[in-house]
């Protein structure tokens, strides 16, 4: 098993940094062998330039300024998104990283007149833990667009029977030290059934 | 007289999206009104929310220093108008930026006993003019998270009786010039009733 963590909080002491530790610990824990890309870190360029959209739908060229992260993402069979949700949605960071890796050729093909196909079929767990500062009944009225980008979104382009786990703290600012720690627990327990062996029903 | 911001967000001047921009300014300008055309990727704004903007976040007012000359531009529009593509079900990430970095606390929300409470009262109509690749079922089955963010979130912050218009043109790779052309005339008739 192959894990891709991508991980973006501006704070390197973060909740969001605690959150990546208790994900990246578990894999390790199981045995997974794992990569990270910290967004903030690196630092990645979210913003798709002209230069891009030029390459856009040459697959030979269209992968040669986001290299490192093509091939991470063709390397793995898990991937990992660990961020917080500002106005419901993906940080820019993040949702630029999409926008600029996940290019024709790697996330899905496009035939002359027919519709898109996925290209992520080699992908068959997706997580997504976060963190929203509004609460739970605010985002399901504004439908989990940040949820829905990764877990809907991106999901359609993964294996058809890709396994997808989410969880959120939500309310953020009125987090206490007890919710915190038991949003964590809810991490490992999440990221441990991401990881567990299909049942035989859940084979074909 | 009105005041429109239109924030534009994408990169290529030969672009359909361009082409739905240059309309949307036109036609407001036609109106008489005051438009200020915000080009997000000509002007060169960061979307990267920084480390510390974020220690900063609640700080309110220090909090809009990073950004003031954006926030006095999204305070002084009456109208505010979005061009962008939608990007994997998304805003393009510079426009995404945008409401990171510039709708903060005691901007476009404030907070009263501890509830989010709207802040844009400036802002009396919307208006947001997109176009997406996938077909309008596959942004359904996708739960169309930009309709969404529109919609509920943006006409959330603004002036309660604000005048909301949402456009989109679905599957444009595979529209042809004369569905392309009737969704421009259709964002010009919008455009002048807004």
């Amino acid at each position: 098993m192959r894990a891709l963590v991508v991980h973006c909080h501006p704070r390197a002491d973060s909740y969001t940094a605690a959150v990546r530790d208790v994900v990246m610990d578990q894999l390790a824990t199981r045995g997974v062998e794992t990569r990270l890309i910290d967004l903030y870190r690196e630092p990645f360029d979210p913003v798709l330039s002209v230069a891009d959209l030029d390459d856009y739908e040459d697959t030979t060229l269209n992968t040669r300024r986001v290299g490192d992260d093509v091939e991470a993402v063709r390397w793995c069979d898990t991937l990992i998104f660990v961020y917080p949700t500002w106005w419901y949605g993906l940080p820019a960071i993040l949702k630029g990283w999409l926008d600029r890796v996940m290019v024709p050729g790697l996330a899905f093909e496009m035939p002359e007149g027919g519709d898109i196909k996925p290209g992520l079929t080699h992908i068959h767990r997706l997580g997504v833990f976060t963190t929203c500062g509004a609460s739970v009944w605010l985002t399901t009225y504004v439908g989990f667009p940040g949820r829905r980008t990764i877990m809907q979104g991106l999901g359609l382009l993964c294996a058809r029977r890709c396994r997808k786990v989410y969880a959120a703290h939500y309310l953020m600012d009125s987090a206490t030290p007890d919710s915190l720690s038991a949003h964590l627990d809810r991490v490992r327990r999440k990221t441990d059934h991401l990881l567990a062996p299909r049942a035989w029903w859940q084979l074909w | 007289m009105t005041r429109a911001l239109v924030l534009f967000a994408h990169p290529c001047p030969e672009s359909f999206s361009a082409a739905l921009h240059t309309r949307v300014v036109e036609v407001l300008d036609a109106r008489g009104w005051d438009v200020d055309d915000f080009d997000l990727n000509a002007e060169g704004f960061s979307p990267v929310l920084s480390e510390a903007e974020r220690r900063g976040y609640h700080d309110e007012p220090a909090n809009i220093e990073p950004v003031r000359a954006y926030v006095e531009r999204v305070q002084a529009a009456d109208a505010l108008v979005l061009v962008f593509p939608v990007w994997n079900f998304g805003y393009p990430a510079i426009l995404k930026g945008f409401f990171d970095r510039v709708f903060l606390p005691g901007v476009s929300f404030k907070l009263v006993d501890g509830k989010v409470r709207p802040n844009l009262q400036n802002i009396r109509k919307l208006a947001a003019v997109t176009h997406y690749g996938g077909t309008r079922v596959r942004a359904l089955l996708a739960g169309d998270p930009p309709r969404h963010c529109v919609k509920r979130h943006l006409r959330y912050v603004c002036h309660p009786q604000a005048r909301l218009r949402y456009l989109a043109l679905y599957d444009m790779n595979r529209a042809d010039t004369a569905k392309r052309s009737a969704y421009i005339e259709r964002v010009t008739a919008e455009m002048r009733s807004l």
